[in-house]
């Protein structure tokens, strides 16, 4: 039993930092006496925690919640980047802390997963209502068939330059945001319309049909994907928009910025 | 009303009226206690009973015990049994008619009514302080703290002026400073928000008819740039990195050019 204690002592020993991911108060409690600096990593902040990184997903992967943690926590200044920091999270139980581990912060490289919601030109809130719309779109599909979608957020006026319309655009002279309650049915009826949606930085459907017209030199993304992938890939290298793609022919939500492959995930396992 | 229960009472023999007298007292129980049960009922049907819940009166009844439904049903329930009662007093001649007992009878509507202004009062001020407070959650400015207490207390205010013109006591100079208070409201309202408000009616247009939309290139004045956002209340003009955020009225007072090319 001594064995054991001395190895999970030594493991968190000399750690700089904790992070949590709790939504629970009194898991949070027994934290409360710790001298190190110890930061909250959830969707909300139902603790009332000082130091407070929101997740925008409530991410399946651990590896990417942890990562997203510290990248949070990075970027406000919490946690340096030569800091070993310790988090305790979830693998198997939804709600239970059951995982922990050590890290140092700069053993990654960014990868920009934090990036991706806060420092994107849209709203952090409107990217994350297009992934709960894409992730929704991924996981039923139209009518029960897999279906392909790519959402282009942000910097709508340089996107708009930088594609033609397809045929009329559904959402003229309508001002649906997405996240408005009937949007994502008017989304999921639309997805089977060829081409992108153009949504604002402020949330508001702008187009749909857009033929994306960027120049796709230099643009890496993994061999395999289709021409969607590359087409959203590119728009984001040129201007400063996320695309969000929805794959058809393996259901993975895939994001891009800067033309580079930020965010894979898989719907169903939300 | 009175005078013509006096001529009945004549009309009647001494024990009838009395007979007469008790069954009201019987059936006014009754009555009373229907009232009661009524009132109960139109709080659960129309839903009073969760509007209510959570506000100060709600709370201070059930520490009696009660709750809003059973305080205003007491109170109907008593006020209809004390008709009864100055009703068959009045029958038996105990009370007389023209004296202090039909002065009762006749503020005893405007007592009631002058109750439930205030129980109304109280609680739509308690309600309009929570949901107020509810909208200005996100606003993390202690300064806005004040603004759901300034709604209660007008709130009450008008209430206890409802209250008090009820029971006939003289609110005039109340009326007047509410007069002012209003006043001063609008007043300072229009003042503060007329910018707010031309900008919102130039983009009700703006948005209904799209003269341009997001993508296309304009120059409105001397700023030129492609549209990326446009909200009720201003137009986001962008160009080479600098991000323009015009009011609405006054892309409407010194129109738009749009660069075609």
């Amino acid at each position: 039993m001594s064995g054991m204690q001395v190895v999970v002592e030594e493991f968190l020993e000399g750690a700089d930092a904790v992070l949590v991911f709790t939504t629970d108060g009194s898991t949070y409690g027994r934290f409360e006496d710790e001298d190190r600096p110890v930061v909250v990593v959830a969707t909300e902040n139902a603790v009332g925690a000082d130091t407070f990184v929101a997740l925008p997903l409530d991410f399946d992967s651990t590896t990417d919640r942890v990562r997203f943690g510290i990248e949070g926590a990075l970027d406000g200044g919490i946690v340096g980047e030569g800091d070993d920091v310790v988090g305790f999270t979830q693998t198997f139980d939804e709600s239970r802390l059951d995982t922990i581990v050590r890290v140092r912060a700069d053993e990654f490289t960014r990868t920009g997963l934090y990036d991706l919601f806060v420092n994107s030109r849209a709203d952090a809130q409107v990217i994350r209502d297009v992934f709960d719309v894409v992730i929704e779109l991924g996981k039923k599909g139209q009518k029960g068939k897999p279906v392909g979608a790519l959402f282009v957020v942000g910097d709508a006026g340089k996107v708009m330059n930088k594609s033609r319309p397809l045929s009329y655009n559904p959402f003229e002279k309508s001002h649906v945001h997405v996240g408005d309650p009937i949007v994502n049915v008017m989304l999921k009826e639309f997805s089977r319309l060829d081409g992108a949606f153009v949504i604002s930085d402020g949330g508001k459907i702008v187009s749909a049909y857009r033929y994306l017209e960027p120049g796709a030199s230099g643009v890496d993304i993994p061999k395999g994907l289709g021409t969607r992938h590359m087409a959203g890939g590119a728009i984001t290298r040129d201007t400063n928009a996320v695309a969000i793609v929805l794959s058809e022919s393996d259901g993975m939500v895939r994001a891009f910025k800067a033309g580079e492959l930020i965010l894979e995930l898989d719907p169903e396992a939300y | 009303m009175i005078n013509a229960l006096e001529a009945v009472g004549d009309a009647i023999s001494d024990e009838f009226a009395i007979s007469l007298a008790v069954s009201a007292l019987v059936l006014g129980l009754f009555v009373s206690y229907l009232i009661w049960r009524v009132t109960h009922r139109l709080f659960e049907w129309t839903g009073l009973d969760s509007t209510v819940e959570g506000t100060t009166f709600e709370r201070a009844a059930g520490r009696f015990g009660t709750s809003t439904a059973g305080v205003v049903g007491l109170l109907f329930a008593v006020s209809a049994y004390a008709v009864i009662l100055l009703f068959a007093l009045n029958l038996v001649r105990v009370a007389e008619a023209s004296g202090f007992w039909s002065g009762v009878a006749r503020l005893m509507p405007q007592l009631v009514v002058a109750i439930v202004a205030i129980i109304v009062g109280v609680i739509l001020g308690d309600k309009s302080r929570l949901v107020v407070q509810e909208r200005l959650r996100s606003v993390k400015l202690p300064e806005a703290a004040v603004i759901p207490e300034l709604v209660k207390y007008s709130i009450y205010y008008i209430a206890a002026l409802v209250a008090l013109a009820q029971v006939g006591v003289a609110t005039t100079a109340l009326l007047v400073l509410l007069a002012a208070y209003a006043f001063g409201v609008v007043v300072l309202a229009a003042v503060a928000f007329q910018d707010l408000l031309a900008a919102g009616a130039a983009g009700v247009y703006l948005l209904l008819n799209e003269p341009y939309s997001i993508g296309d290139e304009v120059r409105i004045d001397d700023r030129h740039g492609i549209v990326q956002e446009m909200t009720m209340f201003a137009t986001h003009i962008e160009d080479n990195g600098e991000e323009y955020i015009v009011p609405n009225q006054q892309v409407l007072r010194s129109g738009v050019v749009r660069v075609r090319n």
